[in-house]
């Protein structure tokens, strides 16, 4: 997905977008899947935080939008849930007694930024994606304004690490990770494990894959002696 | 105009009341850091949970679903990929498996029964202390709920940090980031939504793949001690990164593999390498090969690192949430030792 889409349908989500450009968007939306995928994240998180109370989403949105999408059941079921629909789908929902809530964290915070009625449409334009990718807890932040204070607000993206890069877990690799995974911490076994189910293999089928294990890419790191 | 004697002995005595006060709680915080870490380690495995994440790691995001059940002593745990590979890890008591239907592929593995998954992860202790601060640096509120914000930095480059973000009533932490030597962040997760429940059926835990169609891999579920062919070479780490020391060791099939590997573990008390060795050794390359010299692989898997080499003909992998240096020093520093007339002797703490 280009950051043009991801941008407006940020702007969408925050109801930022003009009216004839979400229309447009969401006609696009129901016919695009990555789009969708998109969409239903954003309403994940939006569901948490409609159940938190820390942020009124705007409902003007979720009727324009479910109009274009009403012929998508699985993705109308994602944008406006369903509380009687059968238990596998309502997971997203969190239970609402307070002491059940264990809580909705930086991305609820970060993503009330974007709800600021002193954010001007001209700010949400030029920086649209910023938002997004903070509500899903995209990156650590450094500075953020705080709220209402009419400035424009900041942030600083840390240093990516350069030196590496996802790669292909080979099926081999699989059982390696996942028999590891056995002794690692808790919070070590959870990275790790996550890490590995959201790689997105770019081939199909099972293999030996000792050949998939890509070539050093940690080159700059230092053997200790 | 001067407040008379009395007020001010008192305001005295408040004041040093407060002042000692203030001493017993920095006293009782002094020793709170690796006491959250315990609780927080004793809330993720222990507590039944049911919540979305978000996964940062070198640039990309990615949204999870973790639900985690303890019931009658049996761990269940599912943890989904929300986002494109669709990718599912199920565990329900000693059965492990993986659903990967970008490679439409399940790896199922049957774990010995006596093996829980609550007693394999490190734990720390006193030596760990040298290799970590440990530091309780704020108590602040994330979502308007109270938080310990706990940093385990690291004092070499051997292993990773942690910063912590420890929900004050139910010790689950919040938000995690991975942190370098250097203190950079290199992964991240979140929780944007977190359930506490009492009960979760069991229909949490089957996949929402459809597996039509997939080629299912199994591993052998005989117990890991019959694994070891008669003679068995013993394979040791001839030289460690400080502060590690091998806690296990034992034999296992792997799932799609007829032959056993050593699984040799290292811990620090708080990070932990696996090394795999094939016991099967690896058929020499074809004399026509312009180069027959084994050649090392290296792979990551989020912050986590893999390194393979050959070693006396064979395979050696280690894999560990550690920088990839460690993983080259321990694979590299791998020894087949003497050959012992029996299964491998197994060691630590699941034996």
């Amino acid at each position: 997905m280009n950051e043009e889409l991801d941008s407006q349908l940020s702007a969408m989500f925050d109801n930022e977008l003009p009216a004839a450009e979400c229309e447009l968007l969401a006609r696009r939306l129901s016919r695009d899947e990555q789009l969708k995928a998109r969409w239903g994240r954003y309403a994940v998180i939006g569901a948490t935080i409609r159940a938190e109370g820390g942020v009124r989403l705007n409902a003007p949105l979720a009727s324009r939008v479910s109009a274009a999408i009403a012929s998508e059941p699985a993705l109308a079921a994602e944008a406006a849930p369903q509380p009687r629909k059968r238990i596998e789908n309502r997971w997203w929902q969190p239970v609402a007694s307070a002491a059940a809530v264990a809580g909705v964290a930086a991305g609820a915070i970060l993503w009330m930024r974007t709800q600021s009625s002193d954010l001007t449409p001209a700010v949400a334009q030029t920086t649209p994606v910023v938002p997004a990718m903070a509500a899903l807890g995209n990156i650590p932040v450094s500075t953020v304004a705080q709220v209402n204070t009419g400035e424009p607000e900041t942030y600083v993206v840390p240093r990516l690490p350069t030196h590496r890069r996802l790669v292909v877990p080979s099926t081999e690799l699989a059982n390696y990770v996942v028999a590891h995974s056995e002794f690692s911490s808790p919070v070590a076994r959870r990275n790790l494990l996550s890490s590995f189910m959201a790689t997105e293999s770019g081939t199909a089928g099972a293999s030996g894959g000792s050949e998939e294990i890509t070539e050093d890419v940690q080159d700059d790191a230092k053997t200790p002696q | 105009m001067p407040r008379p004697r009395s007020e001010r002995s008192n305001a005295f005595a408040l004041s040093s009341l407060f002042t000692l006060a203030l001493a017993v709680a920095g006293a009782a915080l002094a020793e709170e850091p690796g006491k959250w870490l315990e609780r927080m380690n004793e809330a993720l495995t222990s507590r039944n949970y049911d919540g979305t994440f978000s996964h940062w790691q070198g640039g990309r995001v990615e949204m999870l679903r973790i639900i985690h059940r303890v019931q009658n002593g049996a761990v269940s745990e599912r943890l989904v990929s929300l986002d494109g590979s669709g990718r599912e890890f199920i565990r329900t008591g000693s059965n492990l498996a993986c659903y990967l239907p970008d490679k439409r592929t399940v790896l199922v593995e049957n774990r010995p029964a006596q093996e829980s998954l609550l007693s394999g992860f490190p734990t720390i202790n006193d030596q760990s202390a040298s290799f970590y601060d440990i530091k309780e640096v704020a108590q602040t509120r994330l979502n308007r709920r109270p938080t310990h914000v706990i940093t385990v930095s690291p004092k070499d480059e051997y292993r990773y940090g942690y910063r912590l973000w420890i929900d004050e009533s139910t010790a689950m932490p919040l938000k995690t980031q991975l942190c370098d030597a250097r203190g950079h962040v290199i992964e991240q997760v979140v929780f944007a939504s977190l359930t506490l429940a009492s009960k979760i059926p069991d229909s949490a835990f089957k996949p929402e793949v459809s597996t039509e169609g997939f080629q299912w891999l199994r591993s052998d579920a005989t117990p890991s001690k019959d694994v070891a062919p008669v003679d068995t070479v013993v394979w040791e780490a001839l030289k460690l990164p400080p502060g590690f020391k091998m806690a296990v060791r034992k034999a296992q099939t792997l799932p799609g593999s007829t032959d056993p590997v050593d699984h040799l573990v290292f811990t620090d008390g708080l990070a932990s390498v696996s090394v795999f060795v094939e016991v099967k050794v690896r058929p020499q390359p074809p004399s026509d090969s312009p180069d027959d010299a084994p050649v090392d692989e290296s792979a990551t898997v989020g912050s986590s690192s893999a390194f393979s080499t050959v070693i006396d003909g064979h395979k050696v992998t280690a894999v560990g949430e550690v920088p990839p240096a460690t993983v080259r020093f321990i694979a590299n520093s791998v020894q087949a030792g003497a050959v012992s007339g029996g299964p491998p002797p197994a060691v630590g703490p699941r034996h």
